[in-house]
């Protein structure tokens, strides 16, 4: 069994798939929790994935925005603001 | 950026405050032992517990949008009538839990000069439940506090009396998302747009992501298309059933239109199981127009609704119940609405929605 | 302050009436609050134009929570500055919706210095709303709620908050605790609440009886509704009383039962109780006579959403009786293995009800490991495009006999 892959790891590799599809895709928890499952394998699990995500809200790397659904973006202004 | 505190100090996912902290000690007392519930006047109950316990419940409207300054009037009138407590129904009333029923009918009269009628209970029309409307909502297809002002100053009468054979709920909600069940009412009142979406191509380009757009609609209405060398979308106009799915997930697909956007009308809907089975609202009338401030169309279809039926429905059947058993031909004469296409169903399943046998009156 | 006071006249309209006035209410909260007053201008603009003048935001919030702020901007922000930012909190609710006159007021000071001064009591989903503030006050004012012990309840692709009827407090009818229930799921699902995980919204409704006061069956993705097994409660002197203070029972009760499993004879009344579909009918009518048996717990039904995406749909049944006390465990099994399904299969804005419709209720079934059983349907099918899935083969030796 392959050492478990770290939380940091899982959230750059969350944060790379983010920054590089910016405008293209918006990703859901869900999308980011199957995407690092395929790219590490057994290494990594729903709950790293799971504490992965935590991470870069808490950290402010990332936030939670609403459109129609809910979905986890690189901060940026709001079009919609004034 | 707001300044934010630091992630140690933080209280985070500590839920709502444990809802013992707010019930009157006769309630604490008698929980789970309450024996039986008599309404004793409109807007009036009593629980009695098994213990003999007697709890007063005083019901009284509330247009819902509070400003403080009300929520501090509730306030001090349970400090003065119900020892400080109060709750709040899934309709939107108020309600004042008193021990006391000497303190019943002085509470009534302040509410009454306060402007708050008291009532809302058993065969009575009870608050409106509604969304926010042009107050607050970004695809509201009409304003909802108004109509429900509008609707309840002319069915007040009938919330703050028993008069009705049976319940009657009505609904609003300002667009096709219906936050809220107006899906189920008595009587639902839905704003709706009739013109498909404007895409606003170079808010398109910078907001919105063409995959999401083209994926939100159930019709396949709006399809991905390169404008002037620019990818967009389009919208194929005759298959657009005005839902604004895609505008929920695209600000660019505006479909508010002033001459264009209304409100229709839905009956018989009920969520009780209480006999029958609850039911869906069917559409009564396709579209009415928005008439700020007041909205007589749509006041007066509703309290012709109300009319017919509690003159000839039985007691305790509810609108829909009433409709079942008298059927939707006569329902039609005698409310007088122009039955019409759009009363026939033309989504997923439609042909459930037929007359499928001649159990017909002629 | 405001400095001079606005015309509206439209608005003004609706000042006049018996109802109560939301108009008055804005207007009261202008008297302090500038945002109020532009709120009050805006909406003006509306009257005369028949259109809304909202923006939707989807970015704000409170620092780790993906929920409980709505974004909202106005598309005139020259004209009504003080409403160019116009978020709303949604501030979880005491189950049952009880309140002290001392929170509540401790609730309006919160709102008085870090917002429009305008609230919802209460929002369709249950949430108390504040109406309207600044992005930059939307940390101060969660600081001072989490202070007071409150939490912002659910927006999104989340566990939107639940809320219930009033149940034991006030209800003879309970057949479960409604707001222990609430409560409990409320606090368990904290984290699915604030940080969206799911494919879209997910609503828990709890009603304690049939009547369904919180419309549980119409709009709740689980829609938890108490009933009983056993007898209905009868005191036939009560029943009695009843006759005699004027009620036709013959007509007005047992002519209504819909499942004829009622007898009056003029003394007594007699009900089948194998046949009763606990509809509350009888019940209601004659409180004080009849009673909901002993053997109290819920039904739990699955899939109730509004129309959009797909059309409306009002939950069905999944599990026809569960008793509910603490702690829960069968329950929570059950919605853990649900939101599994849900979230890995489901759709970017799929409710789990259309979800349902997608995959067939059978596989559903399948999935969640729940054995179909009839009372998950009005009827079975009259359809014969059947997806078989069990068939025998020839016996060949790749394929013995077993």
């Amino acid at each position: 069994m392959a050492e478990q892959a770290s939380v940091q790891e899982v959230a750059d590799a969350m944060y790379k798939m983010i920054k590089d599809s910016m405008g293209q895709k918006k990703w859901k928890a869900t999308d980011l929790t199957k995407a690092v499952n395929e790219l590490f394998g057994e290494r990594c699990d729903k709950n790293i994935a799971k504490s992965a995500i935590r991470d870069l809200i808490e950290s402010g790397k990332c936030v939670y925005t609403y459109f129609g659904g809910s979905f986890i973006e690189i901060p940026h202004k709001e079009g919609a603001e004034n | 950026m707001p300044e934010v505190q630091p992630k140690q100090q933080r209280k985070t996912d500590i839920g709502p405050p444990h809802y013992e902290k707010f019930l009157p000690p006769i309630i604490k007392e008698n929980y789970g032992r309450w024996k039986y519930h008599e309404i004793l006047k409109p807007g009036v109950m009593v629980t009695v517990s098994e213990s003999g316990a007697r709890l007063y419940t005083v019901r009284a409207a509330s247009p819902r949008l509070l400003a403080i300054d009300k929520i501090r009037a509730y306030a001090d009138l349970a400090d003065k009538y119900s020892n400080g407590y109060l709750r709040f129904t899934s309709r939107n009333n108020v309600e004042f839990l008193l021990s006391d029923e000497s303190k019943v009918d002085p509470l009534i009269a302040e509410l009454g000069a306060l402007g708050h009628p008291v009532g809302g209970m058993a065969n009575s029309i009870s608050s409106i439940v509604h969304t926010q409307g042009w107050v607050h909502c970004h695809s509201a297809a009409t304003d909802a506090s108004g109509v429900v002002k509008s609707v309840m100053d002319e069915l007040v009468d009938y919330f703050t009396e028993m008069k009705l054979p049976g319940k009657l709920r009505i609904a609003l909600a300002c667009c096709l998302n219906m936050c809220g069940a107006v899906h189920c009412s008595d009587i639902a009142i839905l704003g709706i747009h009739r013109r498909p979406p404007r895409v606003e191509r170079d808010k398109l380009k910078a907001m919105c992501e063409i995959p999401s757009v083209v994926s939100a609609c159930p019709t396949a209405a709006v399809r991905p298309a390169t404008i002037d060398g620019v990818p967009s979308v389009e919208v194929i106009e005759e298959r657009c059933m005005f839902c604004a799915n895609c505008y929920t997930v695209c600000p660019a697909m505006k479909l508010n239109d002033p001459l264009n956007d209304g409100v229709s009308i839905w009956v018989g809907g009920k969520v009780s199981n209480a006999r029958t089975e609850p039911m869906f609202s069917k559409l009564a009338i396709p579209f009415l127009p928005n008439n700020p401030p007041r909205w007589p169309e749509v006041t007066e279809a509703v309290r012709n609704l109300v009319e017919v039926w509690a003159k000839n429905a039985r007691k305790y059947e509810r609108m829909g119940e009433w409709i079942n058993r008298i059927g939707w031909p006569r329902f039609f004469e005698l409310t007088g609405i122009p039955f019409q296409k759009e009363h026939i169903d033309d989504f997923k399943h439609a042909g459930l929605t037929f007359k499928r046998s001649v159990h017909l009156t002629h | 302050m405001p400095e001079k006071k606005r015309k509206t006249p439209k608005l003004d309209e609706l000042e006049k009436g018996a109802w109560p006035s939301f108009v008055k209410e804005i207007k009261t909260a202008a008297e302090k609050n500038a945002m109020a007053e532009d709120l009050l201008g805006q909406l003006e603009r509306s009257y005369e134009e028949k259109i809304g003048h909202w923006k939707h935001g989807g970015i704000v919030g409170v620092l780790g929570y993906g929920g409980g702020v709505i974004g909202r901007y106005s598309d005139l922000p020259e004209e009504f500055p003080n409403v160019s930012h116009f978020h709303t909190m949604r501030i979880n609710q005491p189950a049952g919706w009880f309140y002290t006159s001392d929170v509540l007021r401790k609730l309006c000071d919160i709102w008085e210095k870090h917002g429009s001064g305008l609230t919802n009591v209460h929002g369709s989903t249950g949430d108390l709303v504040f109406l309207g503030t600044r992005t930059e006050e939307l940390e101060p004012t969660f600081k001072e709620l989490t202070d007071l012990g409150f939490d912002l309840g659910g927006s999104g692709s989340d566990v939107r908050t639940p809320s219930c009827c009033c149940g034991m407090a006030r209800c003879e009818w309970a057949c479960y605790d409604t707001m222990a229930l609430t409560y409990f799921l409320t606090m368990h699902y904290q984290d699915e609440l604030h940080r969206p995980a799911f494919p879209y919204k997910w609503k828990f409704k709890m009603s304690g009886c049939p009547n369904d006061c919180v419309a549980a069956i119409a709009r709740s993705d689980m829609s938890i509704i108490g009933t009983w097994r056993d007898d209905i409660r009868v005191d036939n002197a009560a029943v009695t009383e009843y006759a005699k203070s004027g009620m036709n029972i013959e007509r007005d009760v047992v002519g209504n039962c819909p499942a004829k499993c009622m007898e009056w004879d003029g003394k007594e009344i007699k009900i089948d109780n194998k046949a009763c579909v606990k509809c509350m009918h009888c019940i209601n009518a004659m409180p004080k006579a009849l009673a909901p048996g002993k053997d109290r717990g819920a039904c739990i039904l699955i899939g109730a959403k509004a129309p959009i995406v797909e059309g409306a749909l009002l939950s069905s049944v999944l599990i026809p009786f569960i008793k509910l006390e603490p702690p829960y465990a069968e329950l929570i099994d059950l919605v853990d293995r649900i939101h599994e399904v849900w979230s890995e299969n489901g759709k970017n804005r799929e409710r789990v009800g259309e979800f349902i419709q997608r995959v067939g209720m059978g596989n559903f079934l399948e999935a969640i490991g729940v054995e179909p059983i009839p009372e998950m349907v009005a009827h079975p099918r009259e359809n014969p495009y059947v997806f078989y899935e069990e068939f025998f083969e020839e016996e060949s030796e790749e394929n013995p006999k077993p």
